[in-house]
Parts: structure tokens; sequence; C-alpha cells
């Protein structure tokens, strides 16, 4: 496997751009990554990849004029080719008047993400692994799924003196398993560190499901008090972190939260932060201008405290950067990579039981905004949908299209479950959530399935 | 850069594997974005590298590298055949690959006036000037122009001889305005949203696009839909404009026909496909009116090639002929499945990805009539124009897309404009329900850049010609 090139080789070839004459500043994001991923599908291994790449994103500012160029030529003559390109397009384009600086000299948070399990995981340990989840497959169901293992080192230095360098591990372990009469189970898992994960306990998991899960029957969309798995709530969290708490549309009236700071706007059980310090999240603990990542309470007790944002929204909203950059230039603006919600005091058995007549949903399928401003958003249940009757679950019911506020669906939450767990979404980077026990939830289409 | 492919494929075939085939890539881009006559973003990028793919014992391998120097090279190679071995762990069917004739070609995509030389200051002054016009509109809060170049070369070659170049080269444009207000966001976009309409083209796409000229009309038709009232909750019927009809084959059509979906390989993903392999010639997909075609040689397609990233070359192949199915699209390893050989759509997302069947350009058959033809033969109704939100579900049937705008049709006009239109289905009964295609003249080639699929993720580039259409019995206004 290929290893770290460290603070050291980065700042080495970093110098050739910092060095650029005749502009007014300089910063250079370093990224490099590798990673396997092992693929298979109808308990096959059938697709096997692995990939090393390295970014340098240079931005230049010549007179609050911004100008970006990116290369992975990782070479100092690389560096200095995308400085000079990026400094052609700063001496053309107009001022940027919302240009903020470069971000200053500033300690980040040393934090531990990076482990060799993870990034030195071969070929043949990530097809172990899928033979030991596949090993759980029930006798006429198929596995489909993927193991994948990435290591990436992030640095940015700019002409300021801030300088900074983190490694990071991702594994992911995801699976499908089908068969059968027309049913399907899911299951995953996040971590950074691949010895953490326990392949046949996922498959085991994702079995479950798909036995329990045959011959679903259609039930009629209607509103349903519902029992949301931590991957189905994970969705939630993921598109209110796009049309809420991302700080360019807060600042500029297009946030759901726009001018509500201070305001009830979930049941007090709700709790919001990000927080890319803590072990339980992934990545670096900078932002991609080189900011301290700060901790940042999004809702607490269903109130709504703050947004996020880098250096332009902040200076556009008059605050601080709250360490939340994209890589340049980054016309959406800041974004919460590292969100977590609180967790409470119920299991998922305990909120069946407290279920009278409701849907039990084991993940949400590719969700899309309707409406912004009302946090309403769309999407499918998927592989592992259940009717719930007197406390308990009597059979799989065929797919739902939900259409639905988050906030309102946050409104109406009543337990909130005791584990959290690192879920992802389609779209989004994985957050730290809990199950959730809603009692109003919009279900306003039935697939065939 | 053709030597370095070529080195890949000799050190893997070397170091044990049975196939072997490689792709050498230089990716490059331009972006520009002006939003309120400030520079919200310019940026140009630039990726090179090789992937190299093997076939060891009927299982596949593929590594990637930056590095171009041979020893890396060869280590790539090296480390694909590992991978591959390490896929015989578990039983399974080797992979058979359709025939193909090995090519040396050489393939460059037309382009009249190569983008990346049009002077910066240029396109800056073209965007700075839309949002300029926009920003003359009374009550709108944002106006965004935007312009997208992307050029990919690529040197591919293979074990059985197989040597090929070739360029394609993507221009794109388009504008945005947003009106904000009573807790309201409400925006227009220009020729189409998502950045625009993107085309293989030069910048002589960008001249025709009239960015400027639109900018006005969609400044003011953003602040009318804040004061618009919410689209109606009803089943009615539904004209789409072009480049709605864009998304909706995309989603409902494109998708489940790729075989490798069908077949299961994307099910832990993005799912799989209501169709199955024996459906081909058997299962009514829409109604007579509907036929669908692939096409990689189609002029201006995101999806036209000479050669796909298999060498196999660029084909024209019917999907929907009235209205009965009868392909999916394929690559080597899928077509002996239904008894063919590849149609030629496995692309890879540059030099870094494994290639997978992807949409060439998917478009519905233009029939007769123009919009105001259609609207004009429409006693009641809804018109949707331009996609905000799409969703769909695991096997492509249940969809909601939403749109920008709707107007109410009363006796064959536009009346009351609407704001948050959507409408759902399931995508057999929709197309089955289709009894209007829009003509030649109102035929568009458009761009979809961003379409994803796969693991790790791929970002597709992929055409679509459509026109407008008409359904009945939809259900619109969903909340």
């Amino acid at each position: 496997m290929p290893g770290l090139i460290g603070a050291d080789g980065f700042g080495a070839v970093s110098e050739a751009a910092l060095a650029m004459d005749g502009v007014d500043g300089v910063e250079v994001l370093f990224m490099h990554d590798w990673g396997g991923l092992t693929r298979f599908a109808g308990s096959e291994i059938h697709q096997s990849t692995f990939r090393e790449d390295t970014e340098l994103r240079v931005r230049v500012v010549s007179k609050d004029r911004v100008g970006v160029a990116a290369t992975n030529d990782f070479t100092r003559a690389g560096a200095a080719r995308a400085a000079r390109s990026a400094k052609e397009m700063a001496e053309i384009v107009a001022p940027d008047p919302l240009w903020p600086g470069l971000a200053p000299k500033a300690e980040v948070a040393d934090v531990e993400r990076f482990f060799a399990s993870t990034a030195d995981a071969s070929p043949t340990t990530r097809a172990a692994a899928a033979e030991g989840l596949i090993g759980q497959c029930p006798v006429g169901f198929t596995a489909a799924g993927a193991y994948e293992t990435q290591a990436v080192e992030v640095g940015v230095a700019n002409t300021l003196g801030q300088f900074c360098w983190s490694p990071s591990t991702v594994a992911s372990l995801t699976t499908v398993m089908s068969g059968g009469e027309q049913g399907s189970g899911f299951a995953e898992v996040f971590t950074g560190d691949a010895d953490a994960i326990d392949a046949e306990a996922v498959g085991g998991r994702a079995a479950e499901k798909a036995v329990a899960s045959q011959s679903p029957r259609a039930l009629d969309a209607a509103v349903y008090p519902v029992v949301l798995e931590p991957a189905a709530t994970a969705t939630l969290v993921g598109f209110l972190s796009w049309v809420g708490f991302a700080g360019k549309g807060y600042v500029e009236g297009r946030s759901c939260f726009s001018g509500r700071h201070g305001q009830q706007v979930a049941a007090p059980a709700i709790q919001l932060w990000d927080d890319a310090t803590d072990p339980g999240t992934l990545g670096a603990s900078f932002d991609f201008e080189g900011v301290p990542r700060q901790r940042v309470d999004l809702i607490r007790n269903g109130v709504f405290l703050d947004a996020v944002y880098d250096l332009r929204t902040a200076k556009q909203g008059d605050v601080a950067s709250t360490g939340h950059a994209l890589p340049s230039p980054s016309p959406e603006g800041p974004f919460p990579l590292n969100v977590f919600m609180g967790t409470g005091d119920a299991t998922v058995d305990e909120m069946i039981r407290g279920t009278e007549r409701g849907i039990l949903v084991t993940r949400f399928h590719y969700s899309n905004v309707v409406n912004p401003m009302e946090s309403t958003i769309t999407g499918m249940t998927r592989d592992g949908t259940f009717l719930i009757e007197r406390g308990e679950v009597v059979g799989p019911v065929r797919n739902f299209r939900f259409t639905q506020s988050i906030l309102s669906a946050f409104s109406e939450t009543t337990m909130v479950g005791r584990d959290a767990e690192l879920a992802s979404e389609f779209f989004f980077s994985a957050s730290r959530v809990p199950a959730l026990k809603i009692e109003a939830f919009n279900f306003s289409g039935v697939s065939d399935h | 850069m053709l030597d370095v492919a070529k080195m890949a494929v000799e050190a893997a075939r070397r170091l044990g594997a049975d196939f072997a085939d490689a792709r050498a890539g230089l990716d490059e881009t331009e972006s520009l974005t002006v939003r309120n006559q400030q520079m919200e973003g310019i940026d140009r990028t630039t990726s090179t590298g090789v992937g190299v793919r093997v076939l060891v014992g009927g299982r596949w391998g593929f590594a990637a590298t930056s590095r171009l120097d041979e020893a890396e090279v060869v280590r790539t190679a090296e480390l694909a055949v590992a991978i591959a071995k390490a896929a015989q762990r578990l039983p399974g069917e080797p992979v058979t690959l359709s025939p193909v004739e090995p090519v040396v070609a050489s393939w460059h995509g037309g382009v009249l006036e190569d983008p990346f030389l049009v002077p910066l200051e240029e396109k800056v002054a073209l965007l700075m000037e839309a949002t300029r016009r926009m920003q003359g509109v009374e009550g709108l809060s944002f106006s965004e122009a935007a312009l997208d170049f992307f050029r990919r070369s690529t040197w591919f070659a293979s074990s059985d001889g197989a040597a090929i170049d070739q360029v394609v080269t993507h221009s794109g444009g388009g504008t945005e305005a947003v009106a904000v207000g009573d807790g309201d966001v409400q925006r227009r976009s220009y020729p189409n949203s998502f950045r625009g309409h993107v085309k293989a083209a030069g910048y002589e796409h960008i001249r025709t696009l009239g960015l400027i000229e639109e900018a006005e009309r969609i400044g003011r038709e953003a602040v009318d839909l804040l004061h618009a009232p919410d689209c109606p909750s009803e089943v009615t019927t539904l004209i789409l404009d072009s480049g709605q009809m864009e998304l909706q084959v995309h989603e409902s059509i494109g998708h489940p026909i790729e075989l490798d979906r069908v077949l299961g390989m994307e099910e832990a993903y993005a799912g799989s496909s209501w169709l199955a392999p024996q459906d081909r010639g058997n299962v009514r997909y829409a109604s007579d009116l509907v036929s669908i075609t692939a096409d990689a040689s189609l002029p201006g397609g995101l999806g036209s090639f000479g050669y796909d990233d298999e060498g196999v070359a660029a084909q024209r192949t019917p999907i929907i002929v009235d209205g009965i199915f009868q392909n999916f699209l394929t690559n080597r390893e899928t077509a002996p499945v239904v008894g063919q050989a590849s149609n030629g759509t496995s692309r890879a997302d540059g030099w870094s990805h494994l290639p997978l069947i992807r949409m060439t350009n998917i478009s519905i058959e233009p029939k007769a009539g123009s919009l105001a033809e259609i609207i004009g033969d429409t006693k009641d109704g809804l018109f949707m124009s331009t996609n905000t939100s799409w969703s769909i579900d695991d096997k492509r049937i249940n969809f909601q897309f939403g749109c920008e705008t709707a107007w109410r049709v009363k006796d064959g006009k536009l009346t009351e404009l609407y704001k948050n239109p959507n409408y759902t289905g399931l995508a057999p009964e929709f197309w089955g329900s289709c009894d209007a295609v829009g003509g030649r003249e109102e035929w568009v080639v458009w761009g979809t850049p961003n379409c994803g699929k796969g693991q790790p993720g791929q970002v597709g580039r992929v055409g679509h010609g459509t026109s407008p259409a008409r359904f009945r019995n939809v259900q619109v206004g969903v909340r």
C-alpha cells in the first residue's frame, strides 16, 4: 500500500506555490488519498478496485480578486504551475467584496483518526470479510454490497503562516441481502478502524431483515407513527444540514432556520451539534481553508441556535468562521460534516412496544428536497419496512414514498434511542444518530415491492 | 500517453493476467460562477493518471495511479492482478467477454472554438452582463450565471491489440434568478437548471445560448413565483417541457435499462431495475407514441464518443420501439447474458475508475407538433417547466419529480401561474399515459453531466434528446 506523504513532504511541495511573487496571498490545499473497494453482488465478488491520487488546490489572492487552480501533479513544478494559473485568473476577475482574507495562523486540535488496519488493508483482507458476510446469507438469498477502506491525508498551508496537516481513515461495509418472495434486508457499519468491523455480524443483521421482509403486503399511503432506525434518521439529519445548517443559505434568508434563532423548531428531545474533534466521528479537525473546526450547537432542546460558516459567509453574516469550509471555490458555501444527534433512553424494542399502529423503517432511499423553506423532502423506504400493530412487528409492507417536513417530524418526536450509530446518507457524509419514534409521518405513495 | 497504457497492459500480462486493458487519461476543467456581478468562483483543474483492468481466472481486478513512471505503472498492474486473484476467494461464474475487433484509431469530438482558448475576460464579461440584466428586475434577490468547460483525453490499449486515442470536449452555461421573501424562496433557471445547458461542443455553443437576452425574463418569472399560489393537488393532464423531459427520460428509462442494474450488480447502492433479462421484446414500457433510442454518435450529446472505455465503437441502439421494450444498455461482460455483443456503453469517470455501463445519449424520438400546439390541444391540465428535484425508488418505478414552475392550461391557453409544482407516478403507467410527443422543431439535446453510479462513486456525463410531451391522469401537487 502507498504510505503517507506527511507534513514535511506536503510542506516542501507547497512552498513552491506559496513563493508566488506579486500577489497578496496564497493558500495550498493538499489531499492525498488511496483506497481499495471490494464489491460483491449475487454473493460473488464482481468489482474490486484500488486507486491512489493526490491533489494540490492553489488559491491565489490579488487585490481581493481570487483564482483557484488544481492539479494532481504533486511536484514543486506542479505546485508552481497551478499557482501561476490561479494568479492569471485572479488578475482578470473583478474584486470580491466579500473576500474575507486567508485563515490566520491558529492551533488545530490533535485528533487520532489514522488506523493502519484501514490504510494497509489488502484485497485479501477485504475479500475475506466479504466471504464472512456472505456466509451469513440464508439459503435462497444472495448478498450485494461493498467493503471499502480509504486513507486520506489533508493539509492546508497559506502565506499568513497557517500550516496544518492530518491523516485519517474510513472503513465501511454495506450490504443488501435479497431473495425468496420479494424482500430484502440492509445493514452497514462505518468506522475509522477496519479491525473494528465484524463482517459476520453485519451479514447476520442483514439476513435477519431479509428473512423478515418476505412477501410484503401493500398498505395504503397515509400518515402513520414511525420508528426510524439510525440509517433512516441519518437521511433526515443530512438533508436538514443542507437546507438548514449550511451558513450561506442561512445568512441569505434561504434556510428553513433563517430568522428563527432562539425559536423552538423541534421537540425538546432533539439535540443536534457538529463536532469534528469528538472521537465518535471521522476526518480532520480543521476545514479546507485551514480554520480549526469548532463545535457548533445547532439545535439544543429543540431550539435552533446556529448554522455553520466558512470565512466568506462569516463575513457575510458578521460572525466568526466556525471552520466548516469546503474546498475552494465553494459556490454552495460551508457544510457540517460531523453532525451528532443526542441520544435518549429508549431502545428500538421499547419504541415498537409503545406503538399501537405504525411503521418500522430500516432506511430511506434516493431522497431529495421538495421545499427547502419547509424542510420538506421526499424519498422511499427500502430494505426492511414493517407494520407495527399493538406493540409488535406483525409483518413486512411494500415500500412507501414519503413527503415530509423534517422539522415537523422532529417536532413530533416522542422517543429517542439510547444508542447512536455512525450512519451514512446517499448524498452526504455520515452522521452519528440514534433511532427515533415520530408520532406522525406522511407517507404519500406506495411502490409495487 | 498511449505508451503508458501499453506499458500497463504489457506488465499485467507478464504478471499473469489473462486479459488486460488500460486507460491513460488527462481531464481538464474550467468553471466560472458570477453572482450579483461578483465573482463567486473561478477555477481550473487538471488530472492525469492511468488505470489498468485485468481478468485473472475470470475475475476482475482494477488499480489506478496518478504517478506515471515505469516502476509505479508496473506496481499498479501488479496490484490489479493481486486484486483479481483475491476475488477468486469466493466461487462464481467466470467473466466471459463478448468479442470485439481490436481497433487502432484516433477520434476527436468536433469543436469549432476551443473553449479553453477563449479569453477569460470574455467569459467573465458575459456572466457579469447576464447577472446585471437580472439584477435590474425589481424584487429579485440573487442573480447567478455560470460557465463550465470539460475536456477528457484518453489513451486506451488492450491485450487484444486495441490502441485508441480520443478527445471529448463539453461546454455549458446557464443563469439562475432567485427571489427571496415572506419566508419563501423561488428560482427560475435558463436554459435549464443546475448550471444550464451542457453540450459536446466548443465555445460556439455558449454563443448560441442567449444568456443575456433571456436574463430579464427569468428574473421576472422568479419574482412572479413568489406571489403565486402553490400548485394544487389533483389528478390531471400534465405537459412537460423539453428540459423536464430530460430528467424524466434519464431517471425512469435511462437507469432501468442498464443491464448491470438488471443483473443486480448495483443493488446495494443505487438499486436494481423493474425489468428482467427476458423482458426484451415482451414488455410494454410506454404508449405507442414513445420510441427511445440510445445513440453514442448523436452530435452534441455528452454521451457521444468514438469508442467506449472497452474499445467498442459507438452505436445507435433501439431501446423502446412504439412503446415495446427492445434492448438493454450492455457492455462486454453483460451482453452475453442476453445473447448479444456489447452495444458500447462502458464508460468510466476518468482514468481512476473502473468502466461501468453508462447511458450514452438516451433520447425520445420526436413525433409531431410544437409545444404551443400541444398546449393548444389541451382542454384542462398543467404545464410544468424546468426540473428542481428528483426521487425514484430502487427499482425505478415509483417516482416524484419537482419543477420550478407550472401554469394552468385551460381551453388551450396558459392561465394561472403556480409555484412548487411536483408530480408522481409509477413509471410504466406514467409512460403508458403519454399521448403527445412534440416534433423535431422542439427536440433539444440536453446534457446531464452529474449522473451518479457505482462504488466508489462515479460521475457520468450523459445526453438526452427530448421534446415536450403530454401525459394523462397524473397526480400533481403531492404534499
